[in-house]
Order: structure tokens, then C-alpha cells, then sequence
């Protein structure tokens, strides 16, 4: 706007001294002691319409009614412009608080609404924009409501099962193998407590998954070991045949449980799926702006289908549809992905062209803090 | 064998713990309501008490609070959310620890017997730190002269710290060595515990001097 108005006053300008220019010419025969102000080398002497130094013979009445008028002239077409400047800023000034607008809208502030001023066509276009703000808004916020509904409501219905499974679960320890129960009724006790410990599972990772969904999911982080973190998770879960190469003292703050279930999904994935050996690797890389961890576990099996590997992370997704069930929820990589995002890390799915599916874990490493002691004394840190 | 309360609303739920803890040995009581297992806890002899959060009425929040006001009964919270928000009140509240409904009844066994088993008595005098006086051969502590009331949770980690002054313990190490959890027990029972023994035994809790916090490691006791 102010570059504007700059260029009209000086379009304005450049208009007046030219004729200004001319006009000191006609006058300077008749006051030789301006003359030397001509004589006087200046960029102005290029706009002279009259050569300096040529005679030229004018009354002096005559110059009056000249300068009269070009002065009237150079103010009449500065009025234009300052009005022509005012009209644009009548028309540009809506059009760029809408342009506005729409920025925030597209930056999901569907909050936005603008002042409309006046009667005209620009006025309404002002109430039109508002008015398809408004349904926006409503529209969305209605879905938000739909989604949070659907999502509480998963939550809730997991919640719900876990009162009667707890009573079940409680007993189920007694039917297994008790004396009283043989042929048909043992095979049946043997299934329902099997089915009863999947439910559970089931039920355990809907609302783990719910809770990522209300985002009411928190980190409990511990400087953590990684390859005594790998090593315990194997251990607890009889995994054997995993073959782990990760450095020792590799350490890093992350949430011990949640890693836990990371670890656990990406190699009991591998296990399930893959052939063996399954290896899993760990080292620290650079990344953007910093170090990041990364963890690598690989499989020798026949990799992911192509079209299956896009949709892995997702929930109940199987890449078989034949196959009915397997061991797990069907939410294992989409929990672990979910607990990875919580540490601000992510997880890559990928076919080697060895065969065998690679999972790739990045944790990004914090900027190295050392511990903080009340009073200056040495730490002596005990090795579990 | 020890007697444990069995606060839970939810009648089958009741009926199939009540089973299971019989099973496991268990003298069981039982209270359907927070008022019910307030007045329990008073007029019977209980070990421990097991206490769901979701009742109605008083909340299971709310029992444990009233609880700690005259008791330093070991409580384990029964929670059917497993919710951060829920276990963190729950520890605030005074919970040595908790479980995840459903649970498998070896892992409540496991946890009650973790929060009774008692520290064994050591015939060594008693120490003193400061205003502390720590006596593992009777088992008690005093602050100023005071003998201070502390949970068996509580008296357990202080004597785990005390027991190796200036040493620092990870949060998992005290999970281990207190609680007896596995290797992913929740350390936030460590910080809840922590908080507790300072309140009780720190003049400033903001400034503690017998349990220290070394960021980024644990904890340790002194040096005083």
C-alpha cells in the first residue's frame, strides 16, 4: 500500500518538474542573477525543454498565467491520484482481509469470521465467506464429535469387558487339568481358558490403543540400557533364537515399559512371520540436528507382500485375508508404532533385497544432560 | 496365613478373586462398599487389603486416604482402567501398589506377598543420621526422639537406601529390591513412595536431605 502511494507522489512529482523546469528557462533572461543557478551543472538541466543559454522572450504576465495554471494542474492531478489511492484501498483492503482469512482457515483456524463494512458486492462477498466458514466449522466439528464418539465408545466397550474377565480370568487357573473334568469337558475347559487368556490380550491392547486415541497415553522415562532392554525382553518372553549385536553401554532415556512393548512387537513379528535368524542390531546414528537411535530387526522369511507392506502399522490389518486368526490382537505394529510416535520416534517397514523383511526403528537421542547433584558429590552408580 | 480385605463392588468379579485368593491360601473378607471396608478394616485383624477404585459411594480413592489416616495397612489398588490418571491418584493416595484388572491370580499373589514380606531384623545397633534414628534390629524409626509411623512398603525402601548410604539406587533396582516387581514394574511407585517417606521424615520436603534425587539415576540416602 505505502509503495504505492510512494510511486503515485512521485509520478506526480516527475510530472510537476518538468514543466517547472521549463518554466525557470523562460524566466532566466529576466533575472540574470538566477542565470548562474542554470549555468550550474544539474540533472535537472536534461529535462529542460530549452536549451540553457538560448534566448528566450516572454512577458512575465504571460509566465504568470503559465505557472498559474501548471501549478493548478500538478495539484488537480495529485487530487486524482490521492483519490484513485483511496478507492483501491477501498476495494484491496476487504480483499486482503479475506485473503487472510482464508490463510488461517487454511491453517485449520475455522474460527475466522470478518467484519463485513458497507452494502456493496464486496460487503457480500464478506457474508458469503462467513457464511461457509460457519457451516465448515459445524461440519467438522460435528465429525470431530462422530470420531471422539466412535473412539470413546471402543474404549468404553473394552473397559466394560474387562469386569466380567476379571472374574474369569480370577478361575480360569482351576479348569485346566482339575481331576473332575475328562474327555469332552477337559477338551472344552482347555479351550475356553485358552480363548479366555486371547480375550484378554485383546481386550488389553483395544484399550492401550484407546488411550493413544485420547491421547491420555504418558511417557515414564528411565535412562535405559538398550541391549540390557533387548536381552530382558527375549528373556521374559523365552525368545532363544534372536541374534543381537548392539554395542554395550548404549544408553538412552525411554519409557521401559512402552519400549518393552516395542521391542516385543517388532520381534515377535519377525518370529511369527519371518524365518529365522531373526537379528536384531542397534546402533547411533546421526540424524537431523542430532543422534538418533537406531534399531534394526530382520527376518529371513519371504519378506512382505508388496501391496501388504503400506498398510502393516495398521489396526487389525492382516496381509493374509485367508488366514483367520493369528496369535496376537491384530494391534501389535499399530501399538508399537503408537508408542514409538510418543517417544517422538518412528518406525519404517522394508523387504531387503536378500529376502526377509527389515523393521527400522528411530528413536531420536536427546541432547546429552549430565546428572544434576544437589551438592557436588560424586555419583556412584551401582551396575544391576 | 494373612488375611486380606477384598473391597470390589462387582459380584462376580468379587465372588471369582474371593476363589482364587482361597485357593492361593488366603484368609479373605469382604466389603462391597468404601464405608463397609473402612468399618472392616477396624473391627478385624487384615494384612492387606486388596481395593478396587471404582465404587460406589465413597471411591476407592477416597478409602485409601481415610485408611492412611490412622493405618499403615499395606493396600493394592485394583484398577479396572489401568488409566496414568488412575494410578497416579491411586498412589497419591497412599497405595503401596497396584494391579490391572483382569489379573492373572500368581501376579496378586506375587504382589501381596511382595507388600507383607517384612525386612529381616539385623542385630546391629541402631544408626543415626541427623535427627534419624534407624533401628533394623526392632525395626523402627524415629525422627527427633519420635518414632515415625511408616507402611511396610515404606520401611522396606528406607532400609534398602539406608542400608547403603550415598549409593545410588536406579528406580528399578528399588522396584526390584522393594517391590519385587519384574523388570517393567512402574516406577512411578518408586516416586509415590518417595514422596510419602520424605513427608514423613524430611523436615523440608523440597529440600530433602535424607532422600536424595540424582536426575537422570534414582535415588540415594544422604549423604546427611
Amino acid at each position: 500500500m505505502r509503495t504505492r502511494l510512494i510511486i503515485a507522489f512521485i509520478v506526480v512529482a516527475v510530472l510537476a518538474a518538468i514543466p517547472a523546469a521549463w518554466l525557470v528557462n523562460l524566466v532566466l533572461p529576466y533575472y540574470p542573477s538566477l542565470a548562474s543557478l542554470a549555468a550550474m551543472p544539474s540533472p535537472l538541466s536534461h529535462l529542460l525543454l530549452v536549451p540553457p543559454g538560448a534566448r528566450t522572450l516572454a512577458h512575465p504576465r504571460t509566465v504568470a498565467v503559465v505557472v498559474f495554471c501548471l501549478v493548478a494542474g500538478a495539484l488537480l492531478l495529485a487530487v486524482i491520484t490521492g483519490l484513485a489511492v483511496a478507492a483501491s484501498r477501498r476495494v484491496l483492503l476487504p480483499v486482503r482481509r479475506l485473503a487472510r482469512a482464508a490463510q488461517r482457515m487454511v491453517g485449520g483456524d475455522l474460527s475466522v469470521r470478518i467484519e463485513p463494512n458497507g452494502r456493496d458486492e464486496l460487503a457480500r462477498l464478506v457474508t458469503s465467506f462467513n457464511m461457509m466458514a460457519c457451516a465448515l466449522e459445524d461440519k467438522i466439528c460435528e465429525l470431530q464429535r462422530m470420531e471422539a464418539r466412535a473412539r470413546q465408545f471402543a474404549g468404553d466397550v473394552s473397559h466394560e469387558l474387562r469386569t466380567p474377565l476379571t472374574a474369569m480370568t480370577a478361575v480360569v487357573d482351576i479348569l485346566p487339568g482339575h481331576p473332575d473334568l475328562t474327555g469332552d469337558a477337559a477338551g472344552a475347559a482347555q479351550l475356553v481358558s485358552q480363548e479366555i487368556r486371547h480375550l484378554n490380550r485383546l481386550v488389553h491392547d483395544l484399550i492401550e490403543i484407546s488411550r493413544f486415541d485420547a491421547r491420555t497415553a504418558q511417557l515414564v522415562v528411565d535412562n535405559t540400557d538398550v541391549a540390557a532392554a533387548v536381552a530382558a525382553c527375549l528373556r521374559a518372553r523365552g525368545w532363544s533364537d534372536v541374534v543381537t549385536g548392539i554395542p554395550a553401554g548404549l544408553t538412552m532415556p525411554l519409557d521401559r515399559r512402552r519400549f518393552d512393548v516395542i521391542l516385543a512387537n517388532l520381534i515377535g513379528n519377525a518370529l511369527c512371520h519371518g524365518s529365522p535368524p531373526v537379528t536384531v542390531q542397534a546402533s547411533i546414528r546421526p540424524a537431523d540436528g542430532g543422534e538418533q537411535l537406531a534399531l534394526l530387526v530382520r527376518d529371513h522369511g519371504p519378506g512382505i507382500p508388496p501391496d501388504a507392506l503400506p498398510h502393516v502399522f495398521e489396526r487389525f490389518y492382516k496381509a493374509d485375508t485367508a488366514r483367520s486368526r493369528s496369535e496376537g490382537s491384530g494391534l501389535g505394529l499399530a501399538i508399537a508404532c503408537e508408542n514409538t510416535r510418543l517417544h517422538g520416534g518412528h518406525i519404517e517397514a522394508a523387504n531387503l533385497p536378500s529376502g526377509g523383511a527389515l523393521f527400522t526403528l528411530r528413536l531420536p537421542l536427546p541432547q546429552a544432560a549430565p546428572a544434576v547433584l544437589p551438592d557436588g558429590e560424586p555419583v556412584t552408580v551401582t551396575s544391576s | 496365613m494373612a488375611t486380606v480385605l477384598l473391597v470390589e463392588d462387582d459380584p462376580a468379579a468379587r465372588q471369582g478373586l474371593e476363589l482364587a485368593l482361597r485357593r492361593l491360601g488366603y484368609e479373605v473378607r469382604l466389603a462391597e462398599t468404601g464405608e463397609a471396608a473402612l468399618g472392616g478394616v477396624c473391627e478385624a485383624a487384615v494384612d492387606v487389603v486388596v481395593l478396587d477404585v471404582m465404587l460406589p459411594g465413597v471411591d476407592g480413592f477416597e478409602v485409601c486416604r481415610r485408611l492412611r489416616r490412622g493405618s499403615d495397612v499395606p493396600v493394592i489398588m485394583l484398577t479396572a482402567r489401568g488409566d496414568d490418571f488412575d494410578i497416579v491418584a491411586g498412589l497419591e493416595a497412599g497405595a503401596d501398589d497396584y494391579v490391572v484388572k483382569p489379573v492373572e491370580p500368581r501376579v496378586l499373589d506375587a504382589r501381596i506377598r511382595a507388600v507383607l514380606r517384612r525386612m529381616a531384623r539385623a542385630g546391629s545397633p541402631a544408626e543415626t543420621y541427623g535427627e534419624l534414628v534407624i533401628d533394623r534390629a526392632s525395626l523402627v524409626v524415629r525422627r527427633a526422639g519420635r518414632e515415625v509411623s511408616l507402611t511396610p512398603t515404606e520401611l522396606r525402601l528406607l532400609l534398602v537406601l539406608s542400608g547403603s548410604p550415598r549409593q545410588v539406587f536406579s528406580r528399578e533396582q528399588l522396584l526390584d529390591l522393594v517391590w519385587e516387581h519384574d523388570y517393567l514394574g512402574d516406577s512411578r511407585l518408586v516416586d509415590a513412595c518417595v514422596q510419602r517417606l520424605r513427608a514423613k521424615i524430611e523436615t523440608d520436603t523440597s529440600e530433602p536431605r535424607y532422600i536424595q534425587t540424582v536426575r537422570g539415576f534414582g535415588y540415594r540416602f544422604g549423604p546427611v
